[in-house]
């Protein structure tokens, strides 16, 4: 987190102030985690703001669901404290702490109906106005005509709407996704996170979501938080960690992400011969960088005219041409003749679909991808010799892998 | 052997060896308790149904045999919650030691009973200048029973519990239920089924059970004589259609049980 400023050479939004605006419904401060002598969380720091919606994305075995299980109470944190609406619950037991948990299975009670599940928390309160509160929450998640069905005799995302409606019936202080969409097919899922969403936004309840699908993370969260075994990459709007990711990790997590090395001069960034201007200030002059761009930020030009707001980067060759659906990907290979002054013996760039092998960065081969349009209009051919310019992409530390600088 | 057009000639023949087999081994001393007791018309074996002391068995085995069930299928609830909710040192041993009535002979396990509770027992020769006679009782039929049927219950109720989801259990925790109320209202409704058969497992069993009762009853008839005991005593004083009577009583209620055990099973486990 602290490396935000650190990059960003040119901002295309006024970077988001990362702090949540309105004040903080969960709070999550210093959590640690251990089991036996493995740690899986390190010094985890989060706010949720009232209404928002915050999505841990990680890998399987980063720590996210453990994350949850101490919010929830479900787990104890080995240090740290978790605080909702202002109130520690570290030391409170999970039905005291009104927090409401939407797990993978979405854990229906099997031999009640759905009404039955719905109203579990309301009987349990021994609230009077039961029946009013289902029938207001059946309709909200459009069940009502499903009360009287048992879970095994509904779908996977029925299922899921009572179990939301399930917790929203005592009205948590938040609520926790458990890889909500998990078990669900992909057009499910899609459809599901719009309404989810939707429906949060109109309950005004401030979630946590818990994936490892980034699409998910995106168009989910108000922010995102990447992590990456046991601590936090990066907390940001979607926007910012996409676009302006803080590590490598992030970047490579998100998404395709093309890495350059290159050097800090004043007033433009060395990347093997190509200059591309930028004003780095946190860098001192010759410090060693690596670069990377997003496969849309690549543009394909067949001569030496850029449009204005594209950095040349170096000619190349077309490698490769495919067709993926939506946008066509094409495979370059840049000419980066120069002597490398920051060669370290590592992987000197991650792609995360293609080419795994190590290679020199003199023969640097990228992705780019063109929408539609642009490629029907001028069609490239493999072998052919072109010119690829940037129209953005972000800085970051040689030794970003670790995360805090 | 030939195919002939989907015709296999092993099925017909391995399901009439199948039946055969069954015939002098089960189905025909099943088939002769009831035509030999009610060879000489159904009053007859009313009327040795209605003897006091046979009324008297079959009240006590039913009764010893409730109380039982009762005892070790709470116990057996007690006993899977324990051992598949906590990984404790020593969970397989005790495990283990649950199982072992199963593989006891229950002249042994009677026979144990005495040595712990009899009049010269390690614990009985302490009770004994109390007044408290705890062998040759109802009592001692109970403990009998629990003894014999104790992995029972158990056997049918962990394997429900250890393959429930704990996030029925913590959802019902994070929706704000204490734990009896999870118990109460998660837990217990999804053993409803193996309860049940567990129960009636026990029960049938409990009933049944002659070997150990034998060496702990003291077999009193009118006092601690349940019904197998009084089929034996009947037997042996050559009063066979006294005992028959009984034997059909008790042949009847084992075929009632395991209907119920088997045509129930979709009730029992409904999900």
């Amino acid at each position: 987190m602290k490396a935000k400023e650190t990059l960003i050479p040119r901002h295309e939004e006024p970077a988001a102030a990362a702090q949540p605006p309105r004040p903080a419904a969960a709070s999550v401060v210093g959590i640690s985690k251990r089991f036996g002598k493995a740690s899986v969380l390190e010094n985890i720091s989060f706010d949720v703001a009232e209404g928002e919606v915050l999505v841990l994305l990680g890998a399987s075995g980063s720590g996210k669901t453990t994350i949850l299980r101490i919010i929830a109470g479900l787990e104890m944190p080995y240090t740290g404290k978790v605080i909702l609406h202002g109130k520690e619950v570290t030391e409170l037991p999970a039905r005291e702490r009104g927090v409401g948990v939407i797990f993978q299975s979405y854990a229906l009670f099997p031999k009640m109906t759905v009404e039955k599940n719905v109203g579990y928390g309301l009987r349990i309160r021994k609230r009077k106005e039961i029946k009013q509160t289902v029938n207001e929450l059946l309709s909200l998640v459009q069940l009502e005509e499903h009360r009287k069905k048992y879970p095994s005799q509904l779908s996977g995302g029925q299922q899921q709407r009572v179990a939301i409606a399930r917790t929203l019936a005592y009205k948590p202080e938040v609520l926790l996704f458990d890889e909500p969409f998990g078990a669900l097919d992909t057009q499910t899922r899609v459809h599901l996170r719009r309404e989810i969403r939707a429906l949060l936004k109109k309950v005004n309840v401030p979630a946590i979501f818990i994936t490892h699908d980034q699409e998910e993370a995106l168009e989910l969260g108000d922010r995102v938080a990447v992590l990456n075994v046991g601590h936090i990459e990066q907390i940001g709007t979607p926007f910012e960690i996409y676009n302006h990711p803080a590590t490598e990790y992030v970047a490579t997590f998100l998404g395709a992400a093309n890495i350059l090395d290159a050097v800090v001069r004043k007033g433009f960034l060395e990347v093997g011969p190509a200059q591309i201007p930028a004003t780095l200030e946190s860098f001192c002059d010759g410090a060693c960088v690596k670069i990377v761009f997003r496969p849309e930020d690549v543009s394909v030009n067949r001569g030496d005219f850029l449009r204005p707001g594209h950095h040349r980067l170096a000619s190349a060759r077309i490698e490769e041409v495919s067709f993926v659906g939506a946008y066509e990907r094409v495979r370059l290979r840049l000419d980066l003749g120069g002597a490398d002054e920051c060669k370290t013996s590592e992987t000197p760039y991650y792609l995360t679909t293609d080419t795994p092998e190590s290679q020199a960065q003199a023969t640097k081969s990228i992705i780019a991808t063109r929408p539609k349009p642009e490629a029907s209009a001028t069609r490239l051919q493999v072998g052919e010799r072109v010119v690829v310019a940037l129209t953005s992409f972000t800085v970051l530390p040689e030794k970003s892998a670790k995360g805090t600088s | 052997m030939r195919h002939v057009r989907g015709f296999d000639v092993v099925r017909p023949l391995s399901i009439g060896m199948l039946v055969f087999m069954m015939l002098p081994l089960v189905f025909l001393p099943l088939a002769s308790i009831f035509i030999f007791g009610t060879s000489n018309g159904l009053d007859k074996f009313w009327a040795a149904l209605m003897q006091p002391e046979a009324i008297f068995a079959l009240k006590l085995s039913m009764a010893t045999s409730f109380w039982a069930t009762v005892f070790n299928v709470i116990f057996g609830l007690f006993a899977s919650y324990v051992l598949s909710r906590y990984n404790f040192w020593g969970r397989n041993a005790l495990i283990v030691t649950i199982s072992l009535p199963t593989a006891i002979p229950t002249a042994v396990a009677g026979f144990a009973l005495l040595l712990l509770w009899g009049p010269y027992g390690t614990l009985g020769r302490l009770l004994a200048p109390q007044g408290i006679q705890v062998m040759f009782t109802a009592g001692a039929i109970i403990l009998a029973n629990v003894f014999v049927t104790f992995p029972l219950a158990f056997g049918v109720i962990k394997p429900v519990f250890d393959t429930m989801s704990r996030s029925l259990e913590e959802a019902s925790a994070t929706i704000g239920a204490t734990r009896w109320q999870t118990f109460w209202h998660v837990t217990l409704p999804s053993l409803r089924g193996a309860i049940v058969s567990g129960a009636l497992l026990t029960f049938a069993r409990a009933v049944g059970e002659f070997g150990s009762t034998i060496l702990v009853s003291g077999n009193l008839a009118g006092r601690t004589q349940t019904a197998p005991l009084y089929i034996f005593a009947k037997f042996n004083e050559g009063q066979i259609e006294a005992a028959n009577a009984i034997a059909i009583v008790l042949a009847l209620f084992s075929f009632l049980i395991f209907s119920v055990l088997f045509f129930a099973r979709d009730w029992l486990d409904v999900d």
